[in-house]
């Protein structure tokens, strides 16, 4: 079910020679709705430079043009923040280039609303009011100089400076809910007790928008007067259920055997099998074309989450385009009988089933597969996704060389999590700080990648095996040259980085470990403190400076009472 | 914020719950240490000596099941009343009637069995009312009623030498009349009930290959103990001529040691992992059943083996219960039934086999033997879990669900 609301806007010139205002509405239907959501902007062209009304209307529509062509798994702010960005740099080149627009610069002021949710982004002095329950609540606050003959200057604004600060704020939707976006030609006339009456005077937002800047005109605004009025009539569903919810009503298949035809894939291989996943090989009977169909056990067929995140992974998987990852077939619902998807297939073998097979990986081997994830892992975390789950068993080598990193099942990509109940992954493979209940971040993925690393050089973990269920007590990681002495420091030092175990000692991000491994030996990194051991023993330390010191207060207690 | 454990529940359930487990676990095995003198006097061959004192393990893991289903359709509290009520009336008729035959002493059994299914009550009771966060502490607290076998292999055989066995069967009814009493006025049901658990619930968990692993893993730690628990007074007496009393003793330590180092049992599998916490106590269980079974010269030497076999028992029990609900996360009602039932299963085939090869064979031996080597295929069916388990756990949704 999509969100609903009803839309009215008024922008009118008034006294002034023309009008800087600008309004921008993008209202996509269908899926863009759900995934990127609506976008409502209104910018004010800053008067008294040339320009200004260019300025409003270029940021507005390069803005509500760009937000829609970011990568569907960037949040609204992440990628409100790279587009405002953008169209600051613009309209600064611009007015450097063209003398007549020197100085052009705009304020923005924009909502997203999108699912049970909306997402705000401002700068300068156009305010967005929210009218709930009655009551009438500024989400912003104006970038201007508190100063009562500064009242009109701004602080911050699009094309004032090539640093934008972009104020972000975020809430959940309710039915009924007033927005009200406007230029200070409107709310400076009205003042905030008139914008709340001319807010539930009509019905119609339309009526609404019109009051509001015919008012503001009426009150003599010297202004231009700007309102934007939406009305949120039914809400959405939340982004996860929006993903999802064409396939809702697929059931999984039973398990299939070879030669079985499912729609139009023929069964030619099963090539794993795990505790929730099947992986097949198949022929597509139209193409003659080698594909990979991933299903459920049969077992989960009324494992409402599980089939969810199947759902949820193809979405992902769709929207990764990347040589790191294969790519999922665009195979519509309707083609489909039962619950799978199917993606790309490349003759090759995983890491693991390489080590289980004796492979022996040499130092140069490692490095190389070290930068090809690590190209691969920032890939993903570009587009705000990560993937949780790297290790061996999910790195795919094909037989060109080439790295693939599989399985997107449990990657996360969204950030407003409010509750972890318990954090997925392979445990070996799990940083630190997830066990203590943090959520996943990139980090935690280059933790995975430094053990993947780790275990193929040497075929054990740096702290050792850990098991399911259990909550380990992490203490330092075993150099890799005490197992496999002919490891160069260099590759070690990179290793023992990523893996170390507080987060704020590994590399920051994929691309600092790849460009580590890239410059590898020319550029070596040092070798990792030795933590001592008073830093080592955490609280235990406490413990002992409080039992010695009670010794020796007892002591001079007796020393005391002996004299 | 996570208010105090105190102050989150409802205490006088949790106490009055805990009172009636434990009450309930110590008749549970009250035959045991009676077995002595009631084989005297009923002329027992070691084999129905076994299967007596088997018999309310038994009976009490399969009757797991039914209250389990009883505590679902009508409410834990009534579902305990009722239990209670069969365990005193049996118990009455026992002392009032008394126990002339193996077929009496077949049916008491049967009546304790209810006793050994307060586990299916007394932790749903209690736990209901409790958060999950604070759902461990309860669990542990009403759990903690295991103690009462200690109980009973303190006191029963030396009260049979003052009054009589069969007048220890009326003694017994003090306690469970006061527990009684506390828990018709304290206990009470939590306000949320779960939702019933239907057969196709147990079946469809049958499928998965992990249950099945884990209910023989139970029944080899906790049915060792169980077994061993309820045989160990006959053990003592048979081997090194020990009087009623004293055997008692020493099995009451032993069974104390067993059941003590449970949770010690649950934070190693919490720290080090539970496979391989459970590879190390059948490991060592089965080397010290295997120690066990050519019998010690004296009985001092026997609790040195026999104190460390039932505190390596106990602590499987500890890690056996740190993984069930962790692995079975969303079917862990219908799977405690299931591993307690299983645990009651093996307690009674480790019991009655001792009595059996006893008899045959004229030693234990041979059941001790055959019992160490469950445990040396249940450390082979952990090295397979092992493996399986180094997978991916949880899912995408479980956290992204509550956007």
């Amino acid at each position: 079910m999509p969100l609903k609301f009803e839309i009215g806007q008024s922008s009118l010139t008034g006294p002034r020679e023309r009008n800087e205002d600008y309004i921008g509405v993008v209202t996509p239907e269908n899926a863009q709705l759900s995934t990127k959501g609506a976008l409502i902007a209104v910018a004010d062209g800053v008067s008294g430079n040339a320009g200004g009304g260019e300025a409003s209307e270029m940021t507005v529509r390069t803005v509500s043009a760009d937000y829609y062509a970011t990568p569907d798994t960037w949040q609204p702010p992440a990628a409100l923040d790279k587009v405002i960005t953008a169209a600051n740099r613009w309209l600064i080149s611009q007015a450097n280039a063209n003398r007549d627009l020197a100085g052009m610069a705009t304020t923005l002021s924009l909502l997203i609303l999108r699912g049970q949710r909306y997402y705000s982004a401002h700068v300068g002095d156009t305010r967005i009011y929210l009218l709930r329950d009655g009551a009438l609540k500024q989400l912003t606050t104006d970038h201007v100089w508190d100063r009562p003959d500064m009242r009109h200057v701004l602080k911050r604004a699009v094309g004032l400076d090539a640093h934008l600060a972009i104020d972000f704020a975020e809430g959940a939707l309710q039915v009924g809910d007033v927005f009200a976006l406007m230029s200070d030609g409107v709310w400076e006339a009205l003042g905030e007790k008139a914008i709340h009456e001319g807010l539930s005077k009509f019905n119609s937002a339309q009526m609404v928008a019109e009051y509001l800047t015919k008012t503001a005109l009426n009150l003599q605004s010297a202004d231009n007067s700007t309102a934007v009025i939406v009305k949120i009539t039914e809400l959405g569903a939340d982004s996860l259920s929006e993903r999802i919810a064409d396939g809702k009503h697929l059931a999984l298949p039973p398990k299939l055997c070879v030669g079985e035809l499912i729609d139009d894939f023929e069964v030619i291989e099963i090539l794993h099998e795990s505790r929730a996943s099947l992986l097949y090989k198949v022929r597509q009977i139209e193409t003659n074309q080698i594909f990979v169909l991933k299903t459920l056990q049969p077992l989960l067929a009324n494992d409402l989450e599980s089939c969810n995140g199947l759902l949820n992974e193809e979405w992902l998987g769709k929207r990764v385009v990347s040589q790191y990852v294969p790519q999922v077939l665009p195979l519509s619902l309707e083609k489909r009988s039962k619950l799978y998807f199917v993606m790309s297939w490349h003759e090759g073998a995983t890491l693991q089933q390489r080590l289980d097979s004796g492979h022996y990986f040499t130092v140069a081997g490692t490095a190389k597969i070290g930068i090809d994830l690590l190209r691969g892992i920032g890939a993903l975390h570009r587009l705000s996704i990560i993937h949780r789950d790297i290790k061996p068993a999910n790195v795919h080598q094909a037989s060109d060389q080439r790295l693939r990193i599989l399985d997107l099942g449990v990657a996360l990509n969204s950030t407003d999590i409010t509750e972890v109940i318990q954090n997925p992954g392979t445990p070996s493979f799990m940083a630190p700080e997830l066990f203590e209940g943090q959520s996943a971040n990139a980090q935690t993925d280059i933790y995975a990648a430094g053990v993947t690393l780790y275990h193929l050089l040497t075929r054990k973990y740096p702290y050792g095996e850990i098991e399911p269920f259990q909550h380990p007590k992490f203490g330092e990681p075993t150099p890799l040259t005490r197992y496999r002495p002919d490891i160069p420091y260099w590759l070690e030092n990179i290793v023992l980085k990523a893996v170390a175990r507080d987060a704020d000692k590994r590399f920051e991000t994929a691309e600092e470990m790849l460009h580590a491994l890239e410059v590898g030996e020319l550029k070596p990194l040092l070798a990792p403190a030795r933590t001592p051991l008073i830093a080592r023993a955490r609280l235990v330390k406490w413990q002992w400076i409080a039992i010695f010191s009670f010794i020796i207060n007892i002591l001079l207690v007796y020393l005391l009472v002996v004299s | 914020m996570k208010t105090s454990f105190w102050k989150a529940g409802h205490t006088p359930t949790l106490l009055s719950s805990f009172l009636y487990f434990d009450l309930s676990f110590m008749v549970w095995v009250l035959l045991g240490p009676l077995a002595v003198q009631m084989a005297t006097d009923l002329h027992l061959t070691p084999a129905q000596k076994g299967l007596m004192v088997a018999t309310p393990v038994l009976a009490g893991a399969l009757l797991r099941i039914v209250m389990g289903v009883l505590v679902d359709q009508i409410k834990p509290k009534m579902a305990g009343l009722i239990g209670q009520m069969i365990v005193i009336a049996s118990l009455l008729i026992a002392w009032l009637h008394g126990i002339q035959t193996f077929q009496h002493a077949l049916l008491l059994g049967l009546g304790l069995g209810f006793a050994g299914a307060a586990f299916a009550v007394a932790l749903p009771l209690a736990s209901r009312w409790y958060p999950p966060e604070h759902q461990g502490t309860a669990l542990g607290i009403a759990g903690a009623g295991n103690s009462g076998t200690v109980f009973a292999a303190l006191f029963a055989p030396s009260l049979a030498v003052a009054y009589g066995w069969n007048n220890v069967f009326g003694l017994a009814l003090i306690p469970l009349g006061i527990a009684l009493a506390a828990y018709m006025i304290f206990a009470k049901d939590s306000p949320d009930t779960p939702p019933a658990k239907s057969l196709s619930q147990y079946l469809a968990i049958l499928k998965d290959k992990d249950a099945w692993w884990f209910m023989f893993f139970y029944s080899v730690t906790f049915g060792g103990f169980v077994g061993l628990a309820s045989s160990l007074t006959i053990y003592f007496n048979d081997l090194y001529a020990l009087g009623p009393v004293k055997a008692g003793y020493c099995t009451a330590a032993c069974v104390f040691a067993g059941s003590l180092v449970r949770p010690i049992g649950g934070l190693m599998a919490d720290r080090i992992g539970g496979v391989r916490t459970l590879l190390t106590t059948y490991t060592i269980a089965a080397i010290l059943l295997f120690i066990m079974s050519f019998g010690q010269p004296t009985y001092v030497m026997a609790l040195i083996v026999i104190i460390p076999t039932m505190a390596v028992l106990g602590m499987g029990n500890g890690a056996v219960f740190q993984l069930v609900p962790q692995r079975f996360r969303k079917e862990i009602g219908v799977m405690t039934g299931l591993v307690g039932m299983a645990g009651g299963v093996g307690g009674f085939y480790l019991a009655a086999s001792l009595g059996y090869f006893k008899q045959s064979t004229g030693s234990y031996q041979m059941g001790l033997m055959i019992f160490a080597t469950l445990a040396v295929i249940a450390t082979i069916g952990l090295m397979g879990v092992k493996t399986r388990w180094r997978t991916t756990w949880g899912s995408a949704t479980a956290t992204t669900a509550k956007v």
